[in-house]
């Protein structure tokens, strides 16, 4: 395998946690955030800074991802009890320009828009796996993991609780279901899979700047969750290989420039979205009818 | 003077602020659609106009077409987008992430079109000269509020007088009263589309005018004029209004403590304060949770 295909791998490993962890928030909680990024932002800058100052482990730096995203999700979790639908995502909105803008300021954490450099190659208990082959069974083993751990924390009574509070929350509390713990808990729980990604994506890329936690960012995310079927196990995995395909597929046709490559990329997925939503709103992963709950 | 001359460039940015948020007030108030994609609409008119300048067009041919072409794209969203999705299902997330969608296109086209970078149309009323010791002013700024004191006055008439305007007001209460009286809720809510995105062209005009436009402008304004209207009661006209005026005026009254960078921030700060504190905003009604 060329290093090419063995980084685009490694890339959408992450990003699969990272479309499945937002997938917890929005296809079984029903919380929209459009926020992601910031999780995953402030679990790279952390895993970054632990492989700088303490160790380069790959559990380590997911693990410290995941804890720094868990203890700042209760910033995303308060609006989400106060608030729900169109008010949620803007309150998500505000949430991802501010902390764009706490990203670039805060220069003795985050390096700013230098970011921060010179992180060291990955290493699993001491070992040193810094040899892609590695790093990327490293990683899908943390994904399958992950994955089989969300399957069934969504089986059981936790994932039906939540699914019946996104359904209908006044049912769900007539039922006798604690709403607010269960819609918190969503949100800790996405926030922390998206640190955890995070904290690999540090060592991954061996340099994190703010521009891998923009709004565009989020949006992505949002994209391959929403492109692929939200609620569902695999359509998030769907979403993420298409949208990470997409660009080096884009790049084989002839007659775009290089320079335009993103723009066309994103101009494709927000036409697919628009058109999904009006032609086949549960994605391609859900199922054909449109999706039962609704809002209002 | 300082802060005098920050207040004075928060006025004119809030008017621009308060007539977009008031468009999308309008639109959700009276056809519950949360219309993320009014963003695009502000983008579309001011590169309309911004194109008619750089033709050599007068620029009250440059407004008209900027008007045709928002009312026109409006309209366009509501009868090929959210008419099609509401048919199957009525839930917020399909309308929104479509919406979210196309302003996504829209940007991404404007992007390959015109290049990433600033463009604007130069003019001689953004000329500023000194009033006050150290307090500048353009002309642009007396345009600014004149604009929004009429547009909003003539809108006030309008909703309040006209029977259209009535009946757009019935729309938002009682769409099923609406239809009893024999009004097509369609008819008016194609109205309140048209009239809605027609508010986003002053806006989009003076923009080009002064800050000058960018492709990102799209989803800059679709925050901007939604945080405007959260913070005054979604829905409520009076509070977009206020809203819009409110962020302007913090966005650009930071600068006196913080860095610039800072300023965009301030808006969604204030916004976030509100979401968390009052979610039913200034005017609003209590939301249902």
């Amino acid at each position: 395998m060329s290093a090419y295909l063995l980084n685009l791998a490694e890339l959408g490993t992450i990003f699969a946690l990272l479309s499945l962890s937002l997938n917890v928030l929005i296809g079984y909680g029903g919380i929209f955030s459009v926020a992601h990024a910031v999780f995953f932002g402030v679990g790279a800058y952390a895993g970054a800074q632990i492989a700088l100052h303490l160790a380069p482990d790959v559990l380590l730096a997911a693990l410290g991802g995941g804890l720094a995203a868990g203890v700042l999700s209760f910033a995303l979790a308060l609006p989400a009890l106060r608030v729900r639908g169109e008010y949620f995502v803007v309150a998500s909105l505000g949430l991802q320009m501010v902390a764009t803008t706490v990203f670039t300021e805060a220069q003795g954490i985050t390096g700013g828009y230098g970011g921060l450099v010179g992180i060291p190659p990955p290493s699993l208990f001491g070992l040193d796996i810094s040899s892609p082959r590695l790093f990327l069974s490293v990683c899908i083993a943390i994904l399958l993991a992950v994955m089989a751990g969300v399957h069934a924390l969504m089986r059981g009574s936790f994932g039906r609780s939540l699914m019946a509070v996104r359904d209908s929350e006044s049912a769900a509390e007539a039922f006798g279901k604690i709403v607010p713990i269960l819609k918190t808990l969503a949100v800790v729980l996405g926030c922390i899979i998206a640190g955890a990604a995070g904290g690999l994506f540090a060592l991954q890329m061996s340099f994190v700047n703010v521009e891998s936690f923009t709004l565009d960012q989020s949006v992505l995310i949002m994209a391959m969750v929403i492109i692929g079927g939200v609620g569902t196990l695999l359509g998030p995995l769907l979403g993420t290989a298409l949208l990470l395909l997409l660009p080096a597929a884009l790049s084989f046709l002839p007659g775009i420039p290089p320079t335009e490559l993103g723009a066309v990329q994103q101009g494709i997925y927000g036409l697919a979205m628009t058109l999904l939503m009006i032609f086949r709103p549960g994605g391609i992963a859900g199922r054909a009818e449109g999706r039962r709950w609704g809002g209002r | 003077m300082l802060v005098l001359q920050l207040l004075t460039s928060g006025l004119q940015t809030g008017a621009l602020y308060a007539l977009t948020a008031a468009g999308f007030a309008l639109i959700f108030g009276a056809t519950r659609i949360f219309h993320f994609a009014h963003g695009a609409t502000y983008a579309l008119a001011g590169y309309a106009f911004v194109l008619a300048d750089h033709a050599g067009l007068p620029w009250p041919i440059g407004c008209l077409i900027a008007l045709a072409v928002a009312v026109a794209f409006g309209l366009f969203t509501d009868i090929a987008i959210y008419r099609p999705i509401q048919r199957h299902s009525a839930s917020f997330f399909t309308v929104f992430v479509a919406a979210f969608g196309v302003v996504i296109f829209i940007q991404s086209a404007l992007e390959i079109t015109f290049g990433r970078s600033f463009i604007a149309v130069s003019s001689a009323l953004t000329h500023a000269s000194q009033i006050l010791p150290g307090l500048y002013l353009a002309q642009v700024f007396w345009v600014a509020i004149a604009v929004t004191v009429l547009v909003f006055g003539a809108l006030g008439w309008f909703l309040s007088r006209s029977n259209s305007g009535i009946a757009l007001r019935a729309l938002a209460e009682n769409t099923e009263l609406l239809r009893a009286y024999g009004l097509s809720a369609r008819r008016f809510s194609a109205l309140a589309f048209a009239l809605g995105s027609a508010l986003v062209v002053p806006g989009a005009v003076l923009g080009a005018a002064t800050t000058g436009l960018s492709p990102v402008v799209a989803s800059h304004v679709m925050l901007v004029s939604l945080a405007a209207s959260v913070v005054g009661g979604i829905g409520s006209l009076r509070g977009a209004a206020f809203g819009g005026f409110l962020l302007g005026i913090a966005e650009n009254l930071v600068v006196a403590v913080l860095d610039t960078q800072w300023s965009e921030a301030a808006g969604f700060v204030v916004l976030f304060a509100f979401i968390l504190l009052r979610p039913s905003g200034l005017f609003g009604t209590a939301v249902a949770r």
